[in-house]
C-alpha cells in the first residue's frame, strides 16, 4: 500500500451557499405540484412528458458515470478535480424508479404494444410480443437499474474511500470497475432507449438507435458537468490553480459530442432517407407533420450549428462564460431532441408545449439542484486523494 | 561599428545553448531588448517559446475556416448546377436537388480544400519556402541546431544590431558557441525581377504546357467516343434472312396464342351477312373522326380506291382497278359490311386488320360516307 | 507495489530517456546503413506476391473482369471485399496520427509516422480495386466531374461516387499530413547526410526546413488544425463505404447502425496491422526503446475495445433484424449464422469477439507472440466480415430461384495474394528510405520527461 503524502492540495471544503438552497426547493416543488396536477388534468400528456423528462435525467446520470468510467481508463489527468462533480451528477440514476412507477402504472396510454386488442390483431406485433410485454419490460427495467446502481455504488464507494485513505490501490480497482462497466453500460444504454423511446412507435426500428440515444447523453452529461465546474469554481468551492487549459478539454469534448451527434443523427436519417423503406420512413414523415416540421428542421440549429459556432473558435473552449452558455444550450438542445422523439406520439398533427410541458421541465432542474445538493452534503466536491490531483493541477496543453 | 562595416556580407550572428531552460532565458532576454529580426532554433517546438518571442497568434486556423467555407460552397454549386441544373436527372425517385445526398461530397471538398489549402499557404506563402539557399543552411549552426543544439540567430538588418555587444550578451548567458553567419555573395546580389527574360520564357512555358496539357487530357486521353456502338452490333435488321431458324425469316411471329394488350376478336370471320347485321359504326361523326378517317383513306385505301372513291387507281393499271365506292350497291351497305371488307378482305383486296387499328376502320368507314354524300348531295346539305 | 500502479506520475513513453543525438540516430540507422539478406528476403517474397498479383491482374485488364468468381447473383465478391479491407487497414494509421494527437495521447509518438505511411500504403492498395472493378479502368478518369463533349456529369446521388470523392480525399489529406511531420526530419538528414546526392534529394524533400521557431509556431497550428479536419475525414471515408452498402434496401446491407460499426471494425482492423508490422520493426532496427511494450499494450487495449465495439454491432444487429417483424431482415440473419457460409460467420465472430477478449489479460497484453497471433487473426476475422456482409447478402436475394453460391477464382485469390504484395513492398521500401519514426516529435516528448524528474 503506497500512499502520497506529498500528494496534498489546498481544499478547504466550505458549506453549500444557503443561496442555492433557498432557490432549489422552490422549483423542484413548484415542478412537482405542476407535475402532480398534470397527472390529474390530463395523466396520458403528463405520462409522455414523464418520459422526455426520465430520458433527460438519466442521460445525465448514466452519462456521468460513463464519463468517470472513460477518465479512469484513459488514464486523463485534466478531469480528476471535477471528478466529483460528475460523481454527485451520477446519483440522478437512483431516482429511476421514481419517475419509472408512474409511467409504468400509465403504460396503456403511452405504448401501443401493451394493448392486447391491438395485439390481436397486428402480426408484426404479435412477433415482436416475446420481447415487447409488460412483465418482461419490467423485469429489464430492473436489471438496468440494477446495474447502473451497483456500478454508481462502487465507483463513488471507491473514490470517497480514497479521500481518506489516499489509496492507490483504489484508482486501480476503479479502473477494473470502469472497464467491466463499459459493455454493461453499452447494452444497458440501448436497451433503455430500446425500451422507453423507439418501441413509443413499436413497429419503428433502427440500430443506430442506441448510439444516437448515446451521443445525446454524453453530451448531456458533459455540459451538466462543465456548467457545474465552472460555477463553483467561479465561486470559489473547488481548488485553486486550475487554468483555462482544464477548461479547453471541456470545451473540447462538447464540441468533438456536437459533431459526434451531428453524425450519428445524419447517418440515421440519411440512410433511411435514401432506402425510402416504408416501413422505416413513416417515424421521420410522421414528424414531417403541421408545425412537427418547423421542430425537426429546428434540431439541425439547435442541436448541431448553434453548439458548432459557439465552440468553434480555440479561444472560446477556454472562455468561461462562453462555455457556461454553451453547455446550458446543449443540455436545453436535448432535451428539445428527446421532446421531439417522443412526443410526435402523443400528438401527431402539431407540436404542443403547455402548461405540462414547462412544469415537467421545472421539477427535471429542480430535481437536478436537489439532487446535487442532497448528495454534495457531505462530501468534498475535489476527490483530495486521488494519486493523479497533483500531476492534474500542472496539467497544461 | 567597425565591424559591421568591415562584414557587409553578414547576415547575423548565431549562438548555440545547450538546453531549453537556457534558450528560454535568452530568448526572453532578446525579446525585451526589443530586437525584432532575430530567430530561435530548434528540433522541435519549445513550449511556451511562441509567448516570449511575442509572436502573434498563428492566423493558420482562420484560413483553414475560409478555405473550409469556401470548399463547401463550391461543392454545393458543383452538385446543385450539374445535378439540378445542367443534366437533371431523376435518380431514384429522389428529387433534382437532394441535399442529404450531396452532403458527402460536400464534405469531402471542405476537408480537402480546407487542409491542402492551409498546408500550401503556410508553406508557400508565409514560410516562402522552398528555401534551400538560406545563409543558415549548411553551416556548422544548422547541423548543431540538427542534432541537439538549441540556436538563436540575430540578424544584420535588425535596427539594433550591435555585433560586439550581442556576442557578448551571448556569452553572458552561457553560449556554447558563437558563430558569424554570412550570406554567399551571389546571394547578396541577387534580386528577383518580374520582368526578368527568364521569368518570362518560364511564364510562356507555363502556359503552353497548361494548354498542351488541357487538349491532351480533354482530347486524348479522356476522349469520349461517340456513342454509336449501337450501330455495329452483331444484330439482324428487318426483313433480312437468319440461318437461325428453319423458315430463313430474320423476323418471327409472335407466339402462337399471344394476344396483345387491347387485342380484340373479329367474331364474324366469313360471315359477310351477319357482320352487315350486327355491327354498329361507334364512332360519331366529328372533326376529329373524319380527319382521321381521311389520312387513313388516303394512306392505305386511295392507292387503289382513288382520292375520292372513284376507283381511279393511282397504280398504273399494275392490278385491276377496284370499283367505285360510289354505286348504289356500295352506297347501300351498311356500315358493318364496309367495315368486315376492311377486316377480311373481298376478292383481290387484302385484310387490313394488321395495318388498321378498329378504331381507324370506323374512321374510315365515316370518311367514305362523307365522299360518297359530297357527290350525291341532297339540296338541303347545301343550304 | 510495482511501477504500473504508479498514478502519482507519468510513465515515460520512451525508454531509456535517450540523447537526443541518439535518437537521430537510432532511427536515421537503417537509412544509412546497407541491408541485410533479410532485408532483401523480405523484399523477395513480398515482390513475388506482388507479380503474381500483377500478372492477375494483367489478365482481368485484357480479359475484363469474367475472369473473376462474380456471377449472377453475387455481382460484388472479393473486389469490394478487399476494397474495404485496405480502406479499414488504413484507418489506424489516420486514428492513431489525428484522434490520439488531439486526445493529446503521448503515447502515439512513437508509433504515428509509421501508422501514417501505412494509411497511404493501404489507400493506395485499396484505390486498385475499385479502378479494376469498373470493367475499363483506362476510363476511370470519367468518375471524376470532368467536362466533356457529351455534356453528362458524374451522378452525385450514387455512394460510389461519394467513394471516389471520399478515398481521393482521404489519400490527399493523409499524404499531405505525413508530408507535413515529415518535413523537419528530411531537414535533420540533411544536414547529417556526406553524401552529395543524398543532400540534393533530402534538400529538395524539406523545402529548405532550417528548425525556425517563428516557423514552429505555425506548423504546430497547422498540425492541428491538420488533426482536427483528418479525424471528421476518417469517419467519413468508412461512413461513406459503408454507405455503399447501406443506402442500398437489401436485408443485411440496409441498416443504419452501418456507419459507425464500420469505423469501428476499420480501427480494429487497422490497429490489428500496425501491432503487426511495428513488432516486427521495433525488433529489426533495435526501436524497441522508442517503440515501447507500453505503447503495444495500449494498442491492444484499444484493439479489445473495438473488437467489443465491432461485436456489440453484430449483437445489435442481429437483435432489431428480429426485433423489426421483417421476415426477409431475419432471414437474412439467421442465414448468416447457420447457412451455407456459417463458418465464414463463425470465424469472423470467433476472430473479432472472442479471441480479442484474451487482451483482458495483462500478461497477453504485454507478450509479443500471443499480441501478433491475435493481431493476425482480427485480421482475418475482419476480412471475413467483409466477405459476410458482401457475399451471404447477395447469395440469397429475394427471388429463391437467383439463390448462388460464390467461388472465387485463380484470378480473385491472386489478386488478393497480389494486395498483400503491394502493400508490403510498399512497407518496406518505406522502412529503408524514410524515418519510421519522427524525430521531432520524438525528441519533443523526450523532453518533457526530462524536465519532469
Amino acid at each position: 500500500m503506497t500512499t502520497s503524502s506529498d500528494n496534498a492540495v489546498n481544499y478547504v471544503r466550505k458549506t453549500q451557499n444557503p443561496k442555492f438552497l433557498t432557490l432549489s426547493l422552490p422549483i423542484f416543488a413548484i415542478g412537482l405540484l405542476g407535475l402532480v396536477a398534470g397527472f390529474i388534468v390530463n395523466p396520458t400528456q403528463a405520462s409522455f412528458n414523464l418520459v422526455v423528462i426520465m430520458a433527460w435525467l438519466l442521460s445525465i446520470g448514466v452519462g456521468s458515470m460513463f464519463f468517470i468510467g472513460i477518465e479512469y481508463l484513459s488514464g486523463a489527468v485534466w478531469s480528476v478535480p471535477f471528478r466529483r462533480i460528475a460523481e454527485i451528477n451520477s446519483s440522478l440514476i437512483l431516482i429511476m424508479p421514481i419517475l419509472a412507477i408512474p409511467i409504468i402504472l400509465n403504460i396503456h396510454s403511452l405504448y401501443h404494444w401493451t394493448h392486447q386488442d391491438v395485439l390481436a390483431t397486428d402480426e408484426i406485433l404479435q412477433r415482436k410480443s416475446p420481447y415487447l410485454n409488460e412483465t418482461f419490460f419490467i423485469i429489464r427495467n430492473i436489471i438496468y437499474y440494477a446495474v447502473w446502481v451497483i456500478f454508481y455504488f462502487l465507483l463513488t464507494y471507491f473514490s470517497n474511500k480514497q479521500d481518506l485513505t489516499k489509496d492507490q490501490q483504489l484508482t486501480r480497482r476503479n479502473t477494473v470497475v470502469s472497464a467491466i462497466f463499459m459493455p454493461f453500460f453499452a447494452l444497458t444504454l440501448t436497451f433503455f432507449a430500446i425500451d422507453w423511446l423507439m418501441s413509443l412507435e413499436p413497429h419503428w426500428y433502427s440500430t443506430i438507435f442506441g448510439v444516437y440515444y448515446f451521443s445525446g447523453t454524453v453530451l448531456a452529461a458533459i455540459s451538466a458537468f462543465t456548467y457545474i465546474s465552472i460555477k463553483l469554481n467561479e465561486e470559489g468551492y473547488l481548488v485553486d490553480n486550475l487554468k483555462p487549459d482544464h477548461f479547453y478539454s471541456m470545451g473540447a469534448l462538447l464540441f468533438a459530442f456536437t459533431n459526434f451527434w451531428a453524425y450519428i443523427a445524419f447517418s440515421q436519417f440519411m440512410l433511411i432517407w435514401y432506402a425510402n423503406l416504408p416501413e422505416e420512413t413513416f417515424w421521420f414523415i410522421n414528424r414531417g407533420v403541421g408545425s412537427w416540421l418547423y421542430m425537426s428542421i429546428g434540431i439541425i440549429f439547435v442541436k448541431f450549428i448553434v453548439p458548432y459556432i459557439l465552440l468553434l473558435p480555440q479561444p472560446a473552449k477556454m472562455n468561461p462564460s462562453r462555455l457556461k452558455f454553451a453547455s446550458l444550450w446543449i443540455l436545453f438542445a436535448h432535451y428539445y431532441d428527446l421532446f421531439w422523439i417522443v412526443m410526435p406520439t402523443f400528438s401527431k398533427e402539431r407540436l404542443i408545449f403547455g402548461w405540462i410541458e414547462i412544469a415537467s421541465v421545472v421539477f427535471a432542474v429542480g430535481t437536478i439542484m436537489a439532487i446535487f445538493l442532497l448528495f454534495s452534503k457531505n462530501r468534498n466536491l475535489v476527490p483530495i486523494g486521488d494519486p493523479k490531483l497533483k500531476r492534474s493541477l500542472e496539467f497544461h496543453l | 561599428m567597425e565591424a559591421n562595416s568591415l562584414k557587409s556580407n553578414l547576415y547575423g550572428v548565431s549562438a548555440i545553448f545547450s538546453d531549453t531552460k537556457k534558450i528560454a532565458e535568452i530568448t526572453h532576454k532578446v525579446a525585451e531588448l526589443g530586437y525584432k529580426n532575430y530567430d530561435v532554433h530548434s528540433s522541435f517546438p519549445i513550449h511556451n517559446l511562441p509567448k516570449k518571442m511575442k509572436l502573434k497568434w498563428s492566423p493558420l486556423g482562420y484560413i483553414a475556416f475560409v478555405l473550409g467555407i469556401s470548399g463547401a460552397a463550391f461543392g454545393l454549386f458543383l452538385t446543385w448546377w450539374t445535378m439540378s441544373v445542367d443534366y437533371p436527372l431523376i435518380i431514384g425517385g429522389k428529387p433534382w436537388f437532394s441535399f442529404p445526398a450531396f452532403v458527402p461530397v460536400l464534405f469531402e471538398l471542405t476537408v480537402l480544400l480546407a487542409s491542402v489549402g492551409t498546408a500550401i499557404v503556410m508553406l508557400f506563402i508565409i514560410f516562402k519556402f522552398p528555401n534551400p539557399k538560406h545563409p543558415l543552411h549548411d553551416t556548422e549552426y544548422m547541423k548543431r541546431v540538427s542534432v541537439d543544439g538549441f540556436g538563436i540567430v540575430i540578424e544584420a538588418k535588425d535596427e539594433k544590431f550591435d555585433y560586439e555587444k550581442i556576442r557578448s550578451l551571448f556569452s553572458e548567458f552561457g553560449a556554447e558557441k558563437i558563430f558569424d553567419i554570412y550570406y554567399s555573395p551571389e546571394e547578396l546580389n541577387y534580386k528577383p525581377k518580374v520582368f526578368e527574360p527568364k521569368f518570362i520564357v518560364f511564364l510562356i512555358f507555363l502556359v503552353v504546357l497548361t494548354a498542351f496539357i488541357g487538349y491532351f487530357v480533354n482530347n486524348k486521353l479522356f476522349y469520349m467516343p461517340p456513342f454509336d456502338f449501337m450501330l455495329y452490333q452483331f444484330r439482324v435488321n428487318p426483313q433480312e434472312e437468319s440461318t437461325l431458324f428453319a423458315d430463313g425469316f430474320a423476323m418471327r411471329p409472335p407466339v402462337k396464342g399471344t394476344v396483345a394488350r387491347g387485342q380484340s376478336f373479329y367474331q364474324f370471320k366469313g360471315q359477310p351477312e351477319e357482320a352487315a347485321a350486327n355491327l354498329i359504326n361507334p364512332l360519331l361523326p366529328t372533326e376529329q373522326t373524319l380527319a382521321l378517317g381521311q389520312k387513313k383513306f388516303n394512306t392505305f385505301c386511295s392507292p387503289c380506291h382513288g382520292w375520292r372513291g372513284e376507283g381511279d387507281s393511282r397504280l398504273n393499271q399494275q392490278f385491276p382497278n377496284p370499283p367505285s365506292l360510289h354505286t348504289d350497291k356500295v352506297r347501300n351497305w351498311t356500315d358493318g359490311r364496309i367495315y368486315h371488307i376492311i377486316t377480311e378482305g373481298q376478292n383481290i383486296m387484302p385484310s387490313y386488320a394488321s395495318q388498321l387499328s378498329e378504331e381507324e376502320r370506323w374512321a374510315i368507314i365515316l370518311y367514305i360516307r362523307a365522299l360518297q354524300r359530297s357527290l350525291n348531295a341532297k339540296l338541303e346539305d347545301v343550304q | 507495489m510495482s511501477r504500473d500502479y504508479d498514478y502519482t506520475i507519468e510513465a515515460p513513453i520512451i525508454e531509456q530517456n535517450p540523447s537526443h543525438s541518439h535518437i537521430n540516430d537510432a532511427i536515421a540507422r537503417p537509412l544509412e546503413t546497407k541491408p541485410t539478406w533479410k532485408y532483401y528476403l523480405a523484399l523477395g517474397i513480398s515482390t513475388s506476391m506482388l507479380l503474381f498479383g500483377v500478372v492477375c491482374w494483367g489478365y482481368t485488364f485484357y480479359y475484363g473482369i469474367g475472369m473473376w468468381g462474380n456471377n449472377q447473383p453475387i455481382g460484388w465478391a472479393f473486389d469490394i471485399v478487399n476494397f474495404v479491407f485496405w480502406i479499414g487497414i488504413g484507418h489506424a494509421g489516420t486514428l492513431i496520427s489525428a484522434i490520439l494527437f488531439l486526445l493529446r495521447q503521448r503515447w502515439r509518438t512513437g508509433i504515428a509516422r509509421f501508422a501514417e505511411a501505412m494509411t497511404i500504403f493501404a489507400v493506395i492498395t485499396a484505390g486498385l480495386f475499385p479502378l479494376f472493378h469498373v470493367g475499363r479502368p483506362w476510363l476511370a478518369g470519367y468518375l471524376f466531374p470532368l467536362p466533356n463533349q457529351h455534356h453528362l456529369w458524374i451522378n452525385f446521388t450514387s455512394p460510389l461516387i461519394w467513394d471516389v470523392f471520399a478515398v481521393s480525399t482521404y489519400l490527399t489529406v493523409s499524404f499531405v499530413f505525413w508530408y507535413i511531420g515529415l518535413i523537419p526530419d528530411f531537414a535533420m538528414l540533411r544536414d547529417r547526410t556526406t553524401n552529395k546526392f543524398k543532400k540534393t534529394i533530402y534538400s529538395i524533400l524539406s523545402f529548405g526546413w532550417r528548425h525556425s521557431n517563428r516557423h514552429w509556431h505555425h506548423y504546430e497550428m497547422l498540425y492541428l488544425v491538420l488533426a482536427g479536419f483528418a479525424t471528421p475525414l476518417v469517419l467519413s471515408v468508412h461512413t461513406i463505404v459503408s454507405f455503399d452498402f447501406a443506402v442500398s434496401i437489401l436485408p443485411g446491407w440496409h441498416t443504419t447502425i452501418f456507419p459507425p460499426y464500420f469505423v469501428a471494425g476499420a480501427v480494429f482492423s487497422g490497429f490489428g496491422m500496425v501491432q503487426n508490422v511495428l513488432i516486427i520493426i521495433r525488433k529489426v532496427f533495435d526501436l524497441e526503446h522508442i517503440i515501447t511494450i507500453d505503447t503495444l499494450e495500449k494498442m491492444n487495449k484499444v484493439i479489445l475495445a473495438t473488437g467489443m465495439m465491432v461485436g456489440y454491432a453484430y449483437a445489435i444487429e442481429f437483435f432489431i433484424a428480429w426485433y423489426s417483424g421483417n421476415q426477409f431482415e431475419s432471414f437474412v440473419f439467421i442465414n448468416r449464422a447457420l447457412g451455407n457460409y456459417a463458418w465464414a460467420y463463425w470465424v469472423m465472430v470467433s476472430c473479432n469477439v472472442v479471441f480479442t477478449q484474451l487482451f483482458w489479460f495483462k500478461k497477453i497484453r504485454r507478450s509479443i507472440i500471443p499480441m501478433f497471433i491475435i493481431g493476425v487473426l482480427v485480421n482475418v476475422g475482419m476480412w471475413f466480415e467483409r466477405f459476410v456482409i458482401v457475399v451471404t447478402t447477395l447469395s440469397k436475394d429475394f427471388l429463391p430461384t437467383n439463390w448462388a453460391s460464390y467461388i472465387p477464382t485463380l484470378y480473385d485469390t491472386g489478386i488478393l495474394i497480389g494486395s498483400f504484395g503491394l502493400f508490403f513492398t510498399l512497407v518496406i521500401l518505406f522502412i529503408r528510405t524514410m524515418p519510421v519514426v519522427s524525430i521531432s516529435e520524438v525528441k519533443g516528448v523526450v523532453e518533457i520527461f526530462k524536465k519532469q524528474h
